[in-house]
């Protein structure tokens, strides 16, 4: 647990203080996300917790033990960081630069080497092309790849980074974050990750902190900071589309109903009893594999009565209607909207498991604004 | 033009003056590289920042003095011979090591410095690990310049009977002889040119590689 206890950091020469009598206690294991506005002082508290910047006054402290008791080499050792501008040393390979930390701890070298291959692979990259090359023959994502395996070499329980994914472009950015997400899920680090998008805070925080000219303004779950903006400060920091941006935080599993309905290929025709006897507003059409290939909403049973081709190519026309357990909401929404449906079968893995509506995602998403 | 006077100063002479005259260059690059570079990089620390800009003008001005009065001002205080040249030479020789040791140290990214220091890396590891080795190809350069400087200015400290190169163009002068003239000279450049593609040589294979790929 990372505590910072009355910190306050002022420049000299500057009228307000950058970060202003802050306490803010960072459990373990989470990542806790500071956000805020450029100039907020986000980065200056980031950097006064490995002692790159010392504070004014207050103490930081880690599990208990004031960081100030600690050489600052020493402490920073510990610590994996991680920085916007990567800062990998130019004239020093990959399996070099990945190979500092755990070479400052004089670990020997068959140890440096096992580890610096087996984080070369667990950030997905090629082993065999990656290791001898320089970090100016490799691309800017896969450079902070290098990066973050850096920060990780010795298995530091706390990491910090500074807009790690702000230089890489949108699509190596997306893959960046979920891709540390997938790790921290084994990894479990404390991780203190500084941004200024909002969205990306809402993503990767486990909590958030919301800064605002040296003071923290909010601090909470994505959930409780999207459904209680605390201000309006934060109210348009989030931005007006706050309950869509809700949207990313659930998954279709929290609001799939059980399936009431299945009819295979041969029982088109008497789908229109076999809905309404189960009472379902939605039936299923599985192939002989017993495997979902298509829907028909009751709509569909009214517009085309006894028509089966008609039926059946409707059906078929939303083969690709489906989504996992684990689909956000948003994506969810989005092939609602793409086959004009209004329902989506839901799968786990291959299997069927579930049905989500568009009045299921509203009725979830209101619920939980309601709270 | 005689050949037997060409030969005589080419044969003869041009051995022992050209032995001289390495040696001085040799003994005075060395010492500016031990001068030069330390005072780089501790001129190039930020707590001594400041004095980087005074340091650098007073070299200037040594510098600015041209060689020849720098080699006669050196006469009455260090009187004759080859160590009185040799100072002389040297004061000529620190400002492009120093100017270009500064510089090489402040042109490592920033970036590459917080993280090495986000990492713990000591300043000194620091230093000897990530600056010095970025900047060495910069400092090399200001030492290439410095050794064609001195190889030049060399010829002049034959006034001060430091030997050298020197003596075959004085002696050429003062003989009527331009033969000797000739050998002197061209050997100078010779050497001048020979100096600068062999460190320009040095300082292309000492480059890290992953900065030459750019």
């Amino acid at each position: 647990m990372i505590q910072l206890e009355q910190i306050t950091k002022q420049y000299p020469g500057q009228a307000m203080p950058a970060v202003d009598k802050l306490y803010l206690s960072i459990p373990k294991g989470e990542i806790c996300v500071l956000v805020g506005p450029s100039g907020c002082g986000k980065s200056t508290i980031l950097r006064m917790i490995n002692r790159m910047i010392e504070p004014t006054s207050g103490i930081v402290k880690i599990d208990g033990q004031d960081v100030t008791s600690t050489n600052p080499d020493q402490l920073r050792m510990g610590i994996g960081y991680v920085i916007q501008q990567i800062g990998l040393l130019p004239h020093r390979t990959i399996a070099e630069n990945i190979a500092i930390v755990p070479r400052l701890y004089k670990w020997p070298k068959e140890k440096i080497n096992k580890r610096v291959d087996e984080l070369i692979v667990m950030m997905g990259l090629d082993l065999e092309k990656t290791r001898g090359k320089y970090p100016s023959q490799l691309s800017g994502g896969q450079m902070q790849r290098v990066g973050v395996a850096r920060a990780m070499a010795v298995d530091p329980p706390i990491m910090l980074m500074d807009e790690p994914f702000g230089a890489v472009d949108p699509i190596a950015r997306t893959h960046l974050q979920d891709e540390l997400l997938r790790l921290q899920k084994e990894i479990k680090k404390t991780i203190v990750f500084v941004t200024h998008d909002i969205n990306e805070a809402i993503k990767m925080g486990d909590r958030i902190a919301i800064f605002n000219a040296g003071q923290l303004v909010q601090f909470g779950t994505p959930e409780e900071i999207l459904t209680n903006p605390i201000n309006e400060f934060v109210e348009d920091f989030i931005g007006r589309d706050r309950v869509v941006k809700k949207l990313n935080l659930y998954l279709a599993e929290d609001a799939m109903k059980p399936i009431k309905c299945l009819v295979r290929d041969d029982e088109l025709q008497n789908v229109a009893r076999k809905m309404k006897d189960a009472g379902a507003e939605v039936a299923f059409l599985v192939n002989e594999a017993g495997k979902a290939c298509g829907q028909i909403s009751a709509g569909d049973v009214e517009e085309f009565g006894m028509d089966i081709e008609g039926l059946r190519k409707r059906a078929q026309r939303r083969s690709n209607a489906f989504v996992q357990t684990t689909t956000p909401f948003p994506d969810a929404l989005s092939l609602l909207l793409e086959y004009d449906a209004d329902y989506l079968g839901v799968l786990k893995g291959e299997e069927l498991c579930g049905v989500l509506s568009f009045q299921g995602i509203r009725k979830h998403v209101y619920r939980k604004e309601g709270e | 033009m005689r050949w037997e006077n060409f030969r005589f100063a080419l044969f003869e002479k041009a051995p022992e003056a050209l032995l001289e005259h390495s040696m001085i260059v040799v003994i005075t690059i060395t010492l500016a590289i031990l001068i030069s570079v330390p005072l780089g990089v501790f001129l190039s620390r930020p707590k001594y920042k400041k004095f980087g800009l005074v340091t650098l003008n007073i070299l200037n001005l040594l510098q600015a003095v041209p060689g020849i009065a720098v080699i006669a001002l050196a006469l009455p205080i260090l009187g004759l011979g080859m160590k009185p040249a040799i100072v002389a030479l040297l004061f000529q020789s620190l400002l492009p090591i120093v100017r270009n040791t500064i510089a090489g140290l402040l042109g490592v990214s920033s970036d590459v410095k917080e993280a090495a220091s986000g990492m713990g890396m000591s300043q000194r590891r620091i230093l000897w690990e990530v600056e010095l080795p970025l900047a060495i190809p910069i400092i090399l350069s200001g030492i290439r310049t410095a050794t064609v400087y001195v190889v030049s200015i060399g010829t002049l400290a034959s006034l001060i009977g430091a030997g050298g190169l020197g003596n075959l163009i004085m002696g050429g002068l003062s003989l009527f002889r331009p033969e000797y003239l000739l050998v002197g000279a061209g050997l100078g450049a010779l050497m001048a040119i020979f100096l600068d593609r062999m460190i320009n040589y040095l300082e292309y294979r000492i480059t890290p590689p992953g900065m030459r790929v750019e």
